[in-house]
């Protein structure tokens, strides 16, 4: 029962850590797919 | 009407004297290199009426009349000359991207502050135009929390050589507000803009400091550099009319309520873009493309100039850039 009990503590730590992680990565994938345009009008956008 | 000393004639200078002499607001052009005749050889294919040569070596006093000073020497050469051009209190652009070098210079900012003297650094195509596209990416959003700036291409062999130790050597990056130094053997695929396409890019140092100053808010900033070409005692090294680069800005920010990113890309021959980005800040440091740009200092492109005119300038001379409009996959 206690092996059990740290298992499960265990487990729940990685998974806080886990989702800590994710929301504080590295910033998403950049697009890798798709075409350029080049700047134009007044603004450049 | 302003006169400009170039200091430094490789593949760089050269183009960015030609620009300057096609710079409507810049009367002369005085052109320096240790080489007297490859000097007096651009004088003659620019027009005697606008450029001259002139007997400069880093270290020496300017001549008399110089309004602007743009510096394309090799790495870490230059500092001298700025040095002598804030002494002079003579506005000044150098094209430097070495992280030492870079480091070097901004050393100089209490110095040229004090003495009212604007001097931009970083300027050609990353640090440089990159700089100016980072910015422009920034302002469409609400915040920003990452930049990541990526450039492959070299303007001739020493730019290679540079290229070559600054992936060898420490990276340094901007990491949750604090600088992290690391030695990264992995290469990054990064999409340039066509025909270059996928390149493999590595994390280093140069440039990161430049825009850190222009967005202390950011949570991450980082660079990477291409590959060049293994160098080969016999085979032909260079193109005489200079190999092709590109520059990939990566921005991540807020709009509203939802992160989102900017990509933006620049693709011309590294030697053409890094020496027009040259001649337009200088020529804005002068006045001579509209409003003089003053900001007592050393800076670079990011913290200086306000982007649109200055890729408006960069368009009209050939130098264009070009947004990516993708799928976020993966």
């Amino acid at each position: 029962m206690r092996a059990f009990r740290r298992v499960l503590l265990v487990v729940g730590v990685a998974g806080l850590i886990g989702a800590f992680a994710k929301l504080r990565g590295k910033g998403g994938v950049p697009p890798t797919s798709g075409g350029w345009r080049e700047l134009e009008g007044p603004e450049f956008r | 009407m302003s006169t400009a000393l170039v200091v430094g004639l490789g593949v760089v200078g050269v183009r960015a004297a030609r620009q300057l002499v096609d710079t409507p607001g810049i009367e002369r052009v005085l052109l320096a290199d240790r080489n007297r005749g490859r000097a007096r050889q651009l004088v003659e294919a620019f027009g005697a009426e606008r450029a001259d040569t002139v007997a400069f070596s880093p270290g020496d006093v300017l001549p008399e009349g110089v309004d602007v000073v743009a510096t394309a020497l090799p790495t870490g050469d230059d500092r001298p000359v700025v040095e002598q051009a804030i002494a002079q209190r003579v506005a000044c652009a150098s094209v430097d991207d070495d992280h030492d070098a870079i480091e070097r210079l901004r050393l100089l900012h209490d110095r040229a502050e004090t003495a009212g003297v604007t001097v931009a650094i970083g300027c050609g195509l990353a640090p440089g135009i990159a700089d100016l596209l980072a910015k422009h990416a920034a302002s469409t959003f609400d915040a920003i929390d990452e930049i990541r700036v990526a450039r492959t291409g070299w303007a001739g062999e020493a730019c290679a050589a540079a290229v070559r130790a600054a992936r060898r050597g420490t990276a340094v990056e901007w990491a949750e507000g604090a600088w992290r130094r690391d030695q990264y053997h992995d290469d990054q695929l990064v999409w340039f803009p066509d025909p270059i396409g996928a390149r493999d890019c590595r994390i280093v140092s140069g440039g990161v400091a430049l825009l850190v100053d222009a967005f202390p808010d950011a949570a991450r900033i980082s660079t990477l550099l291409g590959e060049p070409p293994a160098r080969r005692r016999w085979r032909r090294q260079f193109d005489e009319a200079g190999e092709w680069g590109a520059a990939r800005v990566e921005v991540w920010g807020q709009r509203g309520t939802s992160r989102d990113v900017m990509v933006y890309g620049v693709i011309e021959r590294t030697s053409v873009a890094a020496g027009t980005m040259l001649a337009v800040a200088a020529a804005h440091l002068v006045g001579a493309l509209g409003t003089r740009v003053e900001r007592p200092g050393v800076a670079g492109p990011a913290v200086l100039f306000e982007p649109v005119p200055l890729l408006g300038e960069l368009a009209e001379r050939g130098v264009r850039a070009a947004a990516f409009e993708g799928v976020p996959v993966g």
